[in-house]
């Protein structure tokens, strides 16, 4: 039991940081949301840095670390707001390298590690909503050649990205496969989300795939639950720095004579700030530590860490714009921003009465971190 | 970074599990589990079987006679403990006063009064607050004059918790009214048989009497009985508050009530109600996110690299889920928890309970006794303000 960071853990944190600070400044960041919410040269920096190969093996080129590096990854991100989907590129270098041929994994994971190619997950459909075997595209084989029809809403970059997995029944049964954005009968419509980043509805037809595993609801379940412990992450990072914004405006800001900060009810509420970041950082890290647990035992700690990162993430957002009063509920001011980051985080990959619903269907009669 | 315990605070677990099932009477842990009242001898028979173990003073270092436990392995002997079912350690010797008797006391006083709390002979009570010093315990009044060799007390202490079974208490008292109120309080240990000493229970709105009202009527206290030096108390008494940290969150019996609460919920019907069952559902992340924060502080505590200065949230967490499992309790039950049968929540009562379910008497008294829990240690609110300060610098 030991809940402190490696020196080369440290190291990534600091270095993931600096780039933050330095190099994604809220300004930029503002003109990345008006150019339509994503940014090829800052994805880049990323990868310089090594971090979409932060999954991948150091036989593809990566560094083949795991997910408690993950975890520091995402919450420096999540500090920043960044809307680059690293996540994304966490999830599916993931999903590839555990269930991929060998020659998919050769022809994707050097580009992934290198950040030549952004390959995102397709999942979402209309009237699945967060249950992810509920599947309408479809697959069908034909001379040795799949192919995938379908539409997927809400993937991320989707009009950027270079690959999609893509979940389809292949007769009857739930199958992942990889497309490319460029293959025939792909059509990709970019917008923007809530968050400032960019999404895509993505449809499919007759659009040539290649074959990622049948054993498909699992390695979705996979994503889905590596995508959660992003979404720990990440939101740990956003609601520090909400937190620490927060702090500072109150000590700032003066009304009737004296700093905001010395009102009770205000303080009162920051604390229960804390309490929300404090709870939410621990089940970021019980997310992240039983990521590699088998199923059960990591579908029961996810919906456990979701429902208490999807109420922090809620409470810490909407405490952070009152406290700030107006400022806080216009554009200009960072806080709105991040308190829309919160708000995405929370119904991405399940929200938390989705996640409250699966923590209850799992419940047995001991609980506990280790039950 | 590893959930895991080594395999060497796995062993040690499994020797406390054995030993607390092998020791701790079956009598007792029945009524732990069904939240049955428990009397002065029960508590006391389990204090003085740990304290022949030598694990009265579990948090005790060895110099002392303590077994010199690092904090995962007092979680672990907590926990266990919590498990079985035994009876919480009644804190005010063992784990209050005694830590500062240590670093406090002169050596005299650290072998008159230690050996009787570490093997639960002697049953100590708090004096801390008094009618008009709650929240504002500075301001406390009972005085302590000093006349020769002696201190005359006289004052009025109140909520001495289990104080009707109190032998000895240590008290904070002003012996000076110069400066500011924090600066002329002493720490003085007082026997409870001396004359001049009353104590009456208060009966609670669970009808049961847990605390007291202490008087102080020109009280003798020999001057030897002094901790420390004069107008030093305050300091000495927030080095008390500051002693044990996690053990505050009580997460472990949270667990072992999250069981309870489940059992409840199947006896009772609401076990298939969605509704009732997601509020469960809630409860059970409340706690594994609490357990988790004490890992946290555990374990920093453990490689001593970054102090994680988090006791109230702590506190304020634990204490709302205390209120939480048993106020959930009590709604399983629903109108069978409120028929009040002073006797039902005794052990082996024999009675007809109305519903027929003896195991639902106690869960309105439970639910209504753990109010406390916010308010006292430092109330929440006062807690939410030495959070918020700790955030805003």
């Amino acid at each position: 039991m030991d809940f402190d960071f490696s020196e080369d853990q440290a190291q990534l944190r600091d270095a993931v940081r600096k780039w933050v600070d330095k190099g994604y400044d809220f300004e930029r960041r503002r003109s990345i949301v008006n150019a339509g919410g994503f940014d090829r040269d800052a994805y880049n920096e990323l990868a310089e840095l090594g971090l979409s190969g932060l999954y991948v093996s150091e036989d593809h080129g990566g560094l083949g670390m795991g997910p408690v590096e993950a975890m520091v990854v995402m919450e420096e991100l999540g500090r920043g707001i960044v809307l680059e989907p690293l996540a994304q590129t966490l999830i599916t270098s993931a999903v590839l390298q555990t269930h991929a041929p060998a020659e998919l994994q050769a022809s994707w994971l050097p580009r992934i590690a290198g950040g030549e190619a952004i390959v995102v997950l397709a999942h979402q459909e209309r009237g699945a909503r967060h249950h992810l075997d509920r599947c309408k595209a479809e697959a069908k084989e034909a001379g040795g050649q799949w192919t995938v029809s379908g539409t997927k809403s809400i993937v991320p970059v989707g009009d950027v990205a270079d690959a999609f997995i893509v979940p389809a029944l292949a007769g009857g049964q739930m199958t992942l496969f990889l497309v490319e954005r460029a293959a025939a009968g792909v059509k990709a419509e970019g917008y923007v989300t809530q968050d400032g980043s960019r999404a895509a509805e993505v449809a499919f037809s007759n659009s040539p795939a290649q074959l990622i595993t049948q054993n498909g609801l699992t390695a979705l379940q996979e994503a889905a639950d590596i995508g959660s412990a992003c979404i720990c992450a990440e939101g740990v990072g956003v609601m520090d720095k909400t937190l620490a914004i927060t702090a500072e405006y109150m000590n700032t800001r003066k009304q009737f004579g004296v700093p905001i900060a010395s009102f009770q009810a205000l303080r009162h509420r920051l604390a229960d700030m804390k309490m929300q970041l404090e709870l939410a950082r621990s089940m970021s890290y019980y997310a992240s530590l039983k990521l590699k647990t088998p199923e059960a035992e990591r579908r029961q700690a996810m919906a456990r860490a979701r429902v208490q990162l999807g109420n922090a993430m809620r409470f810490v957002g909407q405490s952070a714009v009152q406290l700030h009063g107006g400022i806080g509920v216009t554009d200009e001011y960072i806080v709105s921003h991040y308190f829309k980051k919160l708000t995405q985080l929370e119904m991405t990959f399940g929200d938390t009465l989705h996640h409250l619903g699966e923590v209850s269907n799992r419940m047995q009669d001991t609980a506990g971190v280790f039950a | 970074m590893d959930l895991a315990f080594t395999p060497e605070e796995l062993a040690f677990r499994d020797e406390v599990r054995a030993w607390v099932h092998t020791n701790l009477p079956k009598d007792i842990s029945d009524k732990v589990h069904a939240a049955q009242r428990l009397s002065r001898d029960d508590m006391q028979r389990w204090a003085r079987i740990l304290g022949k173990k030598g694990w009265l003073g579990y948090g005790w270092p060895k110099q002392f006679g303590g077994p010199g436990w690092t904090a995962v392995q007092k979680h672990l002997f907590e926990e266990e403990c919590a498990l079985a079912g035994a009876p919480r350690i009644v804190p005010f010797g063992p784990v209050m006063v005694a830590p500062v008797i240590m670093a406090f006391g002169n050596a005299g006083q650290q072998q008159r009064f230690l050996p009787g709390i570490a093997s639960g002979e002697v049953w100590w009570s708090q004096g801390y607050s008094e009618p008009g010093s709650g929240s504002d315990l500075a301001s406390l009044k009972t005085r302590a004059e000093r006349k020769g060799d002696k201190y005359i007390v006289n004052g009025q202490k109140t909520w001495t918790t289990l104080g009707q079974y109190g032998e000895w208490i240590f008290c904070l008292v002003r012996t000076s009214t110069e400066g500011k109120p924090q600066t002329g309080i002493s720490f003085l240990l007082i026997d409870m048989k001396s004359p001049g000493v009353t104590v009456r229970p208060i009966k609670l709105l669970d009808g049961e009497c847990e605390v007291n009202e202490v008087w102080f009527d020109n009280v003798e206290v020999p001057a030897e009985n002094l901790i420390g030096e004069e107008n030093k108390g305050w300091t000495y008494a927030k080095h008390l508050l500051s002693h044990e940290r996690t053990n505050i969150a009580d997460v472990n019996r949270a667990k072992r009530e999250l069981e309870g609460l489940k059992r409840i919920a199947k006896t009772e019907g609401v076990w298939e109600d969605v509704r009732f069952r997601d509020e469960i559902a809630k409860l059970e992340v409340d706690i594994v996110a609490l357990e988790m924060l004490v890992l946290r502080v555990l374990s920093a505590e453990k490689s001593g690299k970054n102090s994680l200065d988090i006791a109230g949230l702590l506190k304020i967490r634990g204490s709302e889920i205390q209120q939480r499992y048993t106020e959930l309790m009590m709604q399983a039950a629903g109108p069978f928890a409120l028929p009040f049968i002073f006797e039902a929540m005794e052990a082996g009562w024999q009675g007809n309970f109305p519903g027929g379910v003896v195991a639902n008497a106690p869960l309105a008294a439970n639910y209504f006794n753990m109010r406390k829990t916010t308010i006292y240690g430092g109330s929440n609110e006062v807690q939410r303000n030495i959070v918020s300060q700790t955030v805003l610098g």
